[in-house]
């Protein structure tokens, strides 16, 4: 892939300016970034200048490294590379290890843009799609801590989804935790030079901004806030994606009507993602999906109107006389014996089946409430829960059994409690003492994300549980308060339904079989 | 005797059943999550496919030809539903490791796409070793996916820790990594010059995608033999 | 078993979890139709249609006919028999009244019978306790989540240039390290309440 301009391009992207070759452009960019960049070492300090550094040494290497594998010419004399590593760089939190800018590095160059072929191919934003796949694999190391506010808890995007009111002058020039390049007054700086130059579209950028401030005005809550939106537009990578990442003209539509509609998408995707959603950056993942987008918005908004419609919807059956053919009597005939097959092996095997359930259940029982002898129903506690289990408003408490000794004392109790997880119903044997603290719970049924929501099956998790009573919490990160429970990390889904199985139970407990039988 | 043997070889490397025809796509990538995973799927898969193949093999003059999907439908859902109830019944340590995969086996192209390739024109016999070879394909493709998602992902190999835990990166026990492995693993097969159906078909131009090619992929057959390329002498069509 | 919006059922099937980029449901024809853009869109259609009847005839079946006769067991049979008719339906109908849309379609709408997405989604309703309503947005949900991940990839596709790939990935590997960022992309819908 060559870096020669003025041959006829007959791809989307890039669009050879008559003025600008590519290597000018790749270093009028990295000028531009050039300010935050300063401005980030100098606010961070030394973590930072090594993540720079090494994000943009790595980057390069990785092209020359592929382009000599694949038997290409060497293309790292065209500066792409380096304006990956920087943006790449200037998207991470000045703690971040140093093996991350690394892989992040690598996987952008070999992943986004080597396998499709150079510069030019990539259909992704390299250095976002690299922070996403950071963000995912290493949720914990990529998370950003404070290192100016030695005080707070989180960075001020963090802190106004809390509800906190934030320094919005610190934000601006860039004297605030976040990621390396938060300067917005120093990214502004060189993203007003690019536009200048003609090097982005102005469509993009300004509808970005434009479309994240009607969502954030309309749906944030605070109506059109001065502060409140300006906080938001100097956080949390908003101005550099508007700038930096949208307008990359690999990844944007080439019409005018299309880049208008790819940033106004990216904008109300981004405020979506930053007022409901969970995850660490809600402005990276918009951008992608918009990169992601942008192929189909390229095919329908230069050639076809919007009223391209989709064929093959049909609504009624036809009126076709009624005879049943031949090969349908022959299909039923075998769907018959198939379902008298099932039925004779079903009631065959009906009752070990359960007996095998039943005994699943009394070892995870016994397990709780291991000074119990026998368990019984409680007639009284099973009335209230009814046939089939209560069902409060996020758990269901299946059964209430009565555990006792060989001298027929109460030494405990066992409920069979269950939430939503993330794949099926979450249930487990949740013991108690008689005086209603938790002598432990054990999964009778789990089929979460293996390596992150069955993790919860594991004694780190489990072992939070027992001594507590009335009522858990759920907490990311480490527990404050006694009653408090560390939620998995990556399997949010998951903790909470044990948290509410949990309570669903205790509650029960409060409001039952408190105060004897 | 060779030909039987020809099976086996063919379901395992040349035409691998998730990483050359492409079936089977579903639950390798859903199930590939650790190595472990990829063996008890593989197998169930393998047992299922190998009775499916018999029973479709031995119908093939009866089942009516405009109907066969459904039927073939009909008969893998009893099969699979038959094998979850009895591993439920009587062999309960069992069904606590593989139960979740059964159910998914149902979904599985693989065991369609096999009977309507090769089980409905072949032997019984001989549609036993297919069902053999391509059920040990999956199984190899699978765990083999499995050890690298799981040794990346969680730093453990079969549950043996390898690499310390700080090492993981959670993104090969999700979805991308999936992609992203099996992407790698049919790379490196094309890399290393492994002559599977899908490399020559694709250096004989059509896309490589035998899970939709059916007819056409004859023709083309017949096109590249007529330009002096040694034809892949396969009995029977693709699937569909 | 608590009762989500509405809203948040079709949200959720298409976007948040994804049928092809998250559960993996309908690979198969998504890696394979995917290289076309009228197909896809065609495809996607017909899908939305199918799965969405599918969705309500497999509902009622189950809670009026399968879960009162303790017939629980026969739930997979039963749902693949209507698939099957739905799909034989759908041919015959557009045989009739379109025949280019039937041609354009070719081999890809017995296809859908196949399609793991359709029983998978039937099956998960159940599974989720859905009730009628619940259940036909659930597939329509689904369904619309399919249609946008085939025609986003086939239009990623029409911008890949096989000459321009290292050799070993043309074919299957490059379309796979696609839906691999595509999934990537689409995790950020992941925390949406």
């Amino acid at each position: 892939m060559n870096a020669a301009v003025n041959t006829v391009n007959l791809s989307s992207a890039p669009h050879a300016r008559d003025k600008w070759t590519t290597p000018f452009i790749m270093r009028m960019v990295a000028l531009s970034l050039l300010p935050a960049t300063v401005v980030g070492i100098w606010v961070y300090g030394w973590n930072a200048f090594g993540i720079v550094a090494l994000a943009i040494v790595s980057a390069v290497a990785a092209e020359w490294v592929f382009n000599k594998i694949c038997h290409k010419p060497s293309t790292i004399w065209d500066g792409s590379a380096v304006v990956t590593g920087m943006l790449l760089a200037l998207s991470l939190g000045p703690q971040t290890p140093l093996y991350c800018p690394v892989i992040g590095s690598v996987f952008a160059i070999v992943v986004c843009k080597g396998c499709f072929g150079g510069l030019g191919k990539n259909f992704i934003n390299p250095a976002l799609a690299a922070r996403c796949f950071l963000l995912i694999s290493f949720a914990n190391a990529m998370a950003i801590k404070p290192v100016i506010d030695a005080v707070a808890t989180a960075t001020p995007v963090g802190a106004m989804k809390a509800g906190e009111v934030v320094n919005v002058t610190k934000m601006f020039l860039g004297t605030a935790d976040g990621v390396i390049g938060s300067s917005i007054l120093a990214l502004l700086a060189g993203g007003l030079l690019l536009w200048c130059l003609d090097i982005i579209h102005g469509e993009i950028c300004f509808s970005v901004l434009i479309g994240f401030t009607l969502f954030m005005g309309i749906f944030g809550g605070k109506g059109f806030d001065v502060n409140y939106l300006l906080a938001h537009l100097c956080g949390g990578g908003v101005v550099m994606g508007a700038f930096f990442m949208a307008t990359d003209y690999v990844t944007s539509p080439v019409s005018k009507l299309g880049q208008f509609i790819y940033g106004c998408l990216i904008g109300v995707l981004g405020g979506l993602f930053r007022l409901k959603g969970n995850t660490a950056d809600s402005f990276s993942y918009a951008i992608i999906i918009g990169n992601v987008c942008t192929p189909l918005i390229d095919t329908y908004i230069v050639q076809k109107p919007f009223a391209y419609r989709k064929v093959g919807k049909t609504r009624k059956a036809s009126k076709e006389p009624f005879r049943i053919p031949k090969p349908v009597i022959a299909l039923t005939l075998i769907a018959a014996i198939a379902g008298v097959a099932l039925s004779g092996v079903f009631s065959v095997t009906k009752d070990k089946i359960e007996e095998q359930e039943v005994f699943k259940q009394s070892v995870a029982y016994r397990e709780v409430c291991p000074e119990a002898t026998s368990f019984s129903y409680d007639d009284k506690a099973q009335e209230i829960l009814g046939d089939e289990g209560t069902e409060t408003e996020n758990a269901t408490i299946y059964a209430c059994y009565v555990g006792k000794n060989a001298q027929n004392d109460l030494v405990g109790y066992a409920l069979s409690v269950g939430a939503k997880g993330f794949g099926g119903q979450v249930i487990m044997a949740l013991g108690l003492t008689p005086e209603g603290k938790i002598t432990g719970i054990n999964f009778t049924e789990l089929k979460e994300t293996a390596g992150l929501g069955m993790r919860a099956d594991e004694p780190e998790f489990k072992d939070q549980f027992p001594g507590k009573s009335v009522s858990v919490d759920l907490v990311k990160g480490a527990p404050q308060d006694d009653n408090d429970i560390s939620a998995i990390t990556g399997a949010t889904v998951t903790s909470t339904a044990v948290h509410n199985a949990v309570n669903a139970g205790l509650n029960f407990y409060e409001t039952v079989l408190k105060g004897g039988n | 005797m060779k030909k039987y043997i020809e099976r086996l070889w063919n379901g395992l490397l040349k035409e691998n059943p998730v990483l050359v025809l492409m079936l089977g796509m579903c639950p390798a990538l859903a199930v590939s999550t650790q190595a472990a995973n990829g063996i008890g799927m593989g197998l169930s898969t393998l047992a299922v496919l190998v009775l499916s193949n018999f029973v479709i093999s031995c119908l093939r003059k009866v089942i009516p030809d405009s109907v066969r999907l459904p039927c073939y439908i009909v008969i893998v859902a009893s099969l699979v539903t038959v094998t979850e109830l009895l591993i439920k019944a009587y062999l309960p340590s069992i069904y606590e490791a593989l139960g979740i995969y059964i159910p998914l086996i149902v979904v599985n192209c693989i065991i369609l796409g096999r009977a309507e390739a090769y089980a409905n024109k072949h032997t019984p016999l001989l549609s036993v070793m297919d069902g053999i070879g391509m059920g040990l394909g999956f199984t190899i493709a699978l765990t083999l996916a499995g050890m690298i998602r799981e040794l990346l992902g969680a730093g453990t190999v079969f549950g043996l820790r390898l690499l310390p835990e700080s090492f993981g990166m959670t993104i090969f026990i999700q979805p991308p990594g999936a992609f992203l492995v099996f992407a790698l693993i049919i790379a490196v097969m094309n890399a290393i010059g492994i002559k599977t159906r899908q490399r020559q078909l694709v250096e004989s131009g059509c896309d490589g995608n035998c899970a939709l090619c059916s007819t056409a992929c004859e023709e083309r057959k017949a096109e590249a033999a007529a330009d002096a390329k040694p034809a892949s002498e396969q009995k029977g069509g693709d699937k569909a | 078993m608590n009762n989500p919006s509405l809203i948040m059922i079709i949200v959720t099937g298409a976007l948040i979890n994804n049928v092809v980029l998250n559960q993996f449901l309908g690979i198969c024809s998504f890696l394979g139709v995917s290289k076309q853009m009228k197909a896809s869109i065609s495809l996607g259609g017909a899908v939305i249609f199918v799965i969405t009847i599918a969705s309500a005839v497999a509902s009622l079946l189950y809670d009026y006919v399968l879960k009162p006769l303790g017939m629980d067991f026969m739930k997979t049979i039963i749902f693949i028999l209507v698939i099957a008719a739905l799909v034989q339906i759908v041919e015959m109908f557009l045989k009739k009244k379109s025949p280019a849309v039937y041609k354009a379609l070719g081999i890809y709408l017995p296809l859908i019978t196949t399609n793991c997405a359709v029983l998978g989604v039937a099956l998960n309703n159940v599974q989720d306790g859905y009730n009628f309503i619940e259940s036909v947005l659930s597939g329509f949900g689904t369904a619309l989540g399919y249609t946008i991940a085939i025609v986003l990839l086939a239009g990623i596709r029409s911008r890949i240039n096989e000459k321009d790939l290292p050799a070993p990935l043309r074919g299957a590997p490059i379309v796979m390290i696609a839906a691999a960022l595509m999934s990537i992309a689409f995790m950020g819908f992941g925390g949406l309440k």
